[in-house]
């Protein structure tokens, strides 16, 4: 079963997308800051991590670049989420080390398959 | 475009966004439970909530493009404006789902409530941004929180109009009615004039400054609770701690950040509203206290607490139970007070009829017009028994009428006998009741040992049956419930009469029951036992097996010799009949007694029952407590 850290403040969205992850058969870990997210990230053996962008501690774009920073995380695939969805965002989050980057509101199944499209053995 | 108003795009995208996502996220998952048909009103309800979640982020996008930095104050009204359809949409059909109570699996009716939360968050979320309940319904927003809400008034405080007038639209903008003050002095006026939620205050002003506003404010108890925002100077740090200790709620740095301002307002103001619901709340909990009081003091008028029993919140609800019961209470006392009247007229007719025995009866030690014991002046004899003679006498001391009750010397004969008596009495003079005889004092005169004892001018329960044939089963649920209750109070006290029987109740011509001789049939009991004197004193008809067999006793004996003077108040009869004391007494041992319904038809079924109970042979078949008797005897209707 892949699993998958979801790093996300909002708690309606932790429990919303977290929900509706298990139910497509995704492990799911969670972190309400930037900083739990690059801890469990460098402490778990995670198949991918779900990255809001804007978290309080350290934000989406600073954790992102701290765990290309670390040698055990630097090919961890990393999704940027974002509900600011502003011009540029995209490009901003691939330049911070991002893989891919989707906007909120989520739509699952588009998110699902830039997910599975980077988990390993897959892509 | 880029002015001070302005307010940045990225971030109100932010904002408007998130809630959508939630919308959509949780009644995609609802959707994907719902069992049944694609028409399922549920089923419906959730599309229609994904279509306006749909609408609201085309709103976003056209208004609030991603390309664009900001957005002025007149596009941002217009966007509110437009999102209150969606918005309204989605809290409609939802509130429709929830009150139409469907479920699908757990948490169903969680997670619609989770959608109704982002969805009141679209709209400004911290203010209410519709101004009354007319303007609601014009904008179509479905009568909830939102729609209902008083617009909160805001006063704002600055010396420099520019200040004011900026806040002043920022704060409208967002719904909040505001009024403005060049000064200190004028801010007071205002305060004291009319309500604010919410005081706006600059510190450095002219007249009279920031500091002295809010002691003023917060010293007067009618202004103590609206709470203040001051507004300060970044570098002026300083005095913001100073407002802070004297009661500020929050500090807003100048030049304003409209996040900010925002957010600490509608911090503020929440505040606010939930202290105002914990006074109101506070309010009624006295209301309820009050009427309590009300309750004990025999003023309470059921019906009292109405408005407050209409809350459905736990008060609301003790606000109905209380009602009830006071109302329970109201017409148990009126039930009594009816068969008090019933007895009374039993009463009335006895004395009429002239057939009540045991007025004067001779073979007293005392005579009438003797002096006893230095201060008594007897009067009359009122009775003779097992236990010695009653006379009515005038206590001269207290220029009292009083009974006196002389002792027969047989029982007197042991002095450890006689301490333990007065053991008894000691206990039995602290029974204060209105239904119990009081007991005065116990003495020695003359060799005659005696009690005195508060003199009840009325009629023995005795006489009273024997003049009647039976009573009503009014007058003698009046009796039952009042003797009860005088058991109750001495049982409390651990004191057991042990000797209840009709000659031992009194009743004053008002209808009010005395249970006399508490303590007092202890004295025979220790004298001759029945085993070894064979009933020289005692009534073994009215008398506990367990009583009769000599066995220790409770409170529960009392009970059964109350539930004889029961039977014999309503059928006139005993619930056993014997030739002899010893066939009565194997009877009472051994057989079950006649219900009183097959003596006397007007019994109720479920009075008769209690009756029976009384009778059990076994005193924890009986009910457990003079209280409870009480009780149950007050609800039989």
């Amino acid at each position: 079963m892949p699993k998958i850290l979801l790093v996300e403040d909002n708690e309606m969205n932790r429990d919303m997308l977290s929900r509706r992850l298990a139910r497509k058969g995704y492990e799911v870990a969670i972190a309400i800051d930037g900083r739990e997210g690059v801890e469990k990230a460098r402490d778990g053996a995670y198949d991918l991590v779900l990255m809001d962008m804007s978290l309080p501690e350290i934000d989406g774009w600073e954790a992102t670049r701290q765990l290309r920073a670390a040698p055990e995380t630097s090919a961890l695939p990393i999704i940027a989420l974002t509900a600011h969805a502003m011009s540029g965002d995209r490009e901003r989050a691939l330049e911070a080390g991002c893989n891919d980057y989707d906007t909120k509101p989520i739509e699952l199944d588009r998110l699902l398959a830039k997910i599975q499209a980077l988990l390993p053995g897959v892509a | 475009m880029t002015g001070p108003l302005a307010v940045t795009v990225s971030g109100l995208r932010h904002d408007l966004r998130t809630p959508v996502n939630h919308i959509v996220g949780y009644a995609e998952m609802l959707l994907e439970d719902l069992e049944g048909p694609p028409d399922a009103a549920p089923r419906l309800a959730l599309q229609e909530t994904l279509g306006a979640a749909r609408d609201v982020l085309a709103i976003i996008d056209r208004d609030l493009s991603p390309s664009r930095p900001e957005v002025s104050p007149r596009e941002l009204a217009g966007l509110y404006d437009s999102l209150r359809e969606p918005q309204g949409r989605i809290l409609r059909t939802m509130s429709d789902l929830l009150r139409s109570g469907a479920e699908a699996g757990d948490g169903f009716r969680e997670d619609v409530e989770r959608i109704v939360k982002a969805a009141e968050r679209l709209v400004v979320p911290d203010a209410p941004t519709l101004a009354d309940g007319t303007a609601a319904a014009a904008a179509g927003t479905p009568a909830g929180a939102i729609a209902t809400a008083p617009r909160a008034a805001i006063l704002v405080v600055d010396d420099v109009e520019d200040n004011r007038e900026l806040l002043r639209r920022r704060l409208e903008r967002q719904g909040y009615r505001v009024e403005q003050a060049s000064g200190g002095r004028a801010a007071i006026a205002a305060v004291s004039a009319r309500p604010f939620d919410l005081v706006l205050l600059d510190v450095m002003m002219p007249d009279v400054d920031g500091y002295e506003v809010l002691e003023q404010l917060k010293t007067a108890p009618a202004t103590r609770d609206i709470p203040v925002i001051m507004i300060s100077a970044l570098d002026d740090m300083a005095s913001v701690v100073r407002c802070i200790e004297r009661g500020a709620e929050d500090y807003l740095p100048k030049p304003f950040d409209p996040t900010l301002l925002r957010a600490r307002v509608s911090a503020c103001l929440e505040k606010k509203h939930l202290r105002d619901q914990e006074k109101e709340y506070l309010a009624q909990v006295r209301q309820v206290i009050e009427a309590a009081r009300a309750v004990e003091s025999g003023e309470y008028r059921p019906g009292g607490l109405v408005g407050l029993g209409e809350r459905d919140d736990e008060l609301g609800r003790l606000a109905r139970v209380f009602d009830g019961m006071a109302q329970g209470i109201r017409a148990r006392e009126e039930r009594l007070r009816d068969r008090v009247r019933d007895l009374r007229a039993e009463i009335g007719a006895a004395r009429g009829s002239g057939k009540q025995n045991g007025t004067v009866i001779d073979g007293g030690n005392l005579q009438p017009g003797e002096r006893f014991a230095e201060r008594y002046e007897v009067s009359a004899v009122i009775g003779t028994g097992g236990m010695g003679s009653v006379y009515r006498a005038r206590d001269c001391e207290l220029d009292e009428e009083v009974a006196i009750k002389t002792l027969r010397r047989e029982l007197v004969a042991d002095e450890t006998l006689i301490e333990r008596f007065k053991q008894e009495i000691r206990l039995a003079r602290k029974i204060s009741h209105r239904n119990v005889v009081r007991t005065h004092d116990f003495g020695v005169w003359g060799g005659v040992h005696y009690l005195t004892m508060e003199y009840v001018e009325g009629i023995t329960v005795r006489d009273l049956v024997d003049s009647r044939g039976q009573l009503g089963v009014s007058a003698s649920l009046a009796i039952g419930a009042q003797l009860a209750d005088a058991l109750a109070v001495a049982h409390e006290q651990g004191v057991v009469h042990r000797d209840i029987k009709p000659q031992n109740l009194l009743l004053d011509p008002d209808g009010v029951l005395k249970v006399m001789d508490f303590g007092v049939a202890r004295l025979a009991e220790y004298q001759s036992t029945l085993t070894e004197a064979g009933l020289v004193v005692g009534t073994p008809a009215y008398m506990s097996p367990e009583q009769l067999l000599g066995e220790a006793i409770d409170g529960r004996s009392d009970l059964y010799s109350a539930g004889v003077v029961l039977y014999e108040c309503l059928t006139g009869g005993l619930p056993f009949d014997a030739a002899t004391p010893v066939s009565l007494i194997a009877k009472l041992l051994h057989e079950e007694p006649r219900s009183p319904i097959d003596v006397n038809v007007d019994v109720p079924p479920a009075l008769a029952g209690l009756i029976v109970q009384l009778l059990a042979k076994q005193p924890a078949q009986r009910p457990p407590s003079a209280q409870d008797l009480a009780k149950r005897l007050r609800e039989l209707e």
